[in-house]
């Protein structure tokens, strides 16, 4: 191309340097003074901000309630991939194995979901689970199960377990749709060999389907798992607020009670680092675990 | 070949899951369109149930009693504003980014990609003080941009990968011609681009739609309240006014237009947001 060495920078310049700078003010430098704030004491106020070198990172430690809220995002973490990929998994090879007729009206219908606002999501689960008017105990009551019918966002013990339905409900027709896509990239002949072996459908599916889309599955599950670290609190502001008594608190919603709610900035700071330090260590791990050579037939 | 009697079932058998999920999917969705029809009294005799009159009173009350209308009028210019600017921050860069050689274009990009992994519930302390400096606290403009920041890099991942497959002998040709980079980038790779942009366009605007957890931190007034803040709002006082009907008639209201991208755009959306959670 006809074009001096002057043109060219002016252009890369008009292109690349106005994006950068509003992503350098609205991403990078807010993360990084989010790790810098996690060393004061602040309420808000500018004036009165005190540096306090690691006191925040030592009530951390000795606050009780941030053990729970680790262990209330694991929680969802865990049951989320299990339900999520169970569920997706077997509707995938349902849709793709078995040709039926109406496979895209169950595609459109269960994807729906993944594209709701988590707060209409939030609010018709929490109607769903309504003690007195909800679907949940009025099938109990009508299936002759009153004794389960319970408030089951009110009860200490339920609260958390029944956050993981709408997530699942929520999650499934995005990764039921990757791995329909990878599942009908498997040649045909693969399933044909190992027919011919004498293999059933079931060790078809673990010997043929499964490690040909593990790829797809690894992506799955590391999505699953950094969608739900980076975002559980907003499904749990919706719905419980973190309560009853922080039974549900997850770190995210902790960490908008303490800094926006009691104005405790720099604790909140250090609870944001906390989330980044634990999601990214639990990425690495994952990536580690998942690890598995390339299936070649 | 006959299909043996065993697979007959099995087709059968593996129909009633899918079918079930189908239910659970659509049911409640059915339901909030029902409910927001029924009085409040008529939700608490058959909450589940159809209605007995179809009437629109809830739809007023939103309006009139809680300014749904403004929140809406709120919502949408938050989406045009941060859909409008998302394009034009990500457009310019990802045609540097995948067509220009220059030094450290590959570490811009993976610097782009690698904080989708970040999370940004960090940054929202000190972008809080920061708007307040900036007088963009409480502000839907303020907002709009910091939404469309925070969706640059999905954007610019998805449109590097379609600007990728537009052949560079076009943009040759026209350099030849005379054109200058700046007329190339927006007559020639904008328009061949479209249909990535378009995806990248819908799905911002579903996200931004549907935001809520930014909007609860940024914006304080009432007057200022995005859709998903009001229904928020109407959600925790319809604890104490048991105003149901009405908060059915706002969650309607907040899904109607989803809806209505994804029945016209249900293959983009899909492609774009497997595409987009591929990238790993």
């Amino acid at each position: 191309m006809v074009q001096s060495k002057k043109q060219k920078y002016m252009f890369l310049t008009f292109c690349l340097v106005p994006t950068f700078v509003l992503f350098a003010i609205f991403t990078l430098y807010p993360l990084l003074s989010g790790l810098y704030y996690s060393f004061f004491d602040w309420s808000g106020a500018s004036d009165n901000r005190e540096f306090i070198g690691l006191d925040n990172y030592i009530r951390l430690m000795n606050d009780a309630i941030i053990p729970n809220t680790i262990m209330h995002d694991y929680f969802l973490v865990v049951t989320k991939v299990i339900g999520i990929m169970i569920l997706a998994l077997f509707f995938a090879v349902a849709l793709t194995q078995l040709k039926l007729r109406e496979a895209p009206l169950y595609r459109i219908v269960f994807f729906f979901p993944n594209i709701m606002s988590v707060v209409v999501i939030g609010i018709l689960w929490t109607f769903i689970y309504n003690p007195n008017l909800g679907l949940v105990n009025s099938a109990l009551d009508f299936l002759g199960f009153e004794h389960l019918a319970r408030p089951w966002l009110g009860d200490e013990k339920w609260a958390l377990p029944s956050l993981v339905f709408p997530s699942v409900w929520a999650g499934i027709g995005l990764f039921m749709l990757m791995l329909m896509g990878a599942i009908s990239n498997i040649p045909k002949s693969y399933y044909e060999a190992v027919e011919i072996d004498g293999a059933t459908k079931w060790q078809q599916f673990w010997r043929v389907t499964v490690p040909l889309i593990w790829p797809q599955i690894k992506i799955s599950i590391l999505y699953i798992v950094i969608t739900t670290l980076n975002g559980s609190f907003v499904i749990v502001q919706v719905m419980t607020g973190g309560g009853p008594n922080n039974s549900t608190h997850v770190m995210g919603s902790y960490l908008y009670q303490q800094a926006f709610v009691q104005f405790n900035f720099g604790y909140g700071a250090a609870i944001g680092v906390m989330i980044l330090v634990l999601s990214l260590i639990t990425v690495i791990i994952l990536q580690f675990l998942l690890r598995r050579d390339k299936v070649e037939y | 070949m006959k299909k043996s009697v065993g697979q007959m079932l099995g087709k059968a058998g593996i129909r009633i899951p899918l079918i079930l999920w189908t239910l659970a999917v659509l049911y409640p969705i059915f339901w909030m369109f029902l409910g927001s029809f029924k009085s409040n009294a008529e939700i608490y005799r058959s909450p589940w149930g159809f209605p007995e009159v179809y009437n629109l009173q809830n739809y007023i009350d939103a309006w009139t009693n809680y300014n749904i209308g403004t929140s809406v009028m709120n919502s949408l210019i938050v989406t045009l504003a941060g859909t409008a600017l998302t394009l034009v921050l990500a457009i310019p860069t990802s045609y540097a980014i995948e067509r220009i050689n220059f030094r450290g274009s590959h570490f811009l990009f993976m610097l782009y990609v690698s904080s989708m992994m970040i999370p940004m519930v960090l940054g929202w302390i000190p972008l809080f003080f920061m708007l307040m400096e900036l007088n963009l606290l409480d502000n839907i403009f303020g907002l709009a941009i910091v939404y469309a920041v925070s969706q640059l890099p999905f954007t610019i991942f998805i449109l590097t990968s379609f600007i990728s497959t537009i052949p560079r002998s076009l943009e040759e040709a026209a350099a030849i011609d005379g054109m200058s980079p700046y007329g190339v980038l927006w007559k020639i790779i904008t328009p061949l681009s479209m249909s990535g942009i378009i995806t990248v366009t819908i799905m911002n605007a579903i996200q931004f739609w549907n935001e809520y957890f930014m909007a609860l931190i940024f914006l304080q007034s009432s007057q200022n309240y995005t859709l998903a803040l009001a229904i928020d709002y109407i959600s925790n006082e319809a604890q104490y006014t048991n105003a149901w009907g009405t908060l059915f008639a706002g969650l309607v209201i907040a899904t109607v237009p989803v809806i209505i991208l994804y029945a016209i755009f249900q293959r983009r959306i899909a492609q774009g947001m497997t595409e987009g959670a591929i990238k790993g």
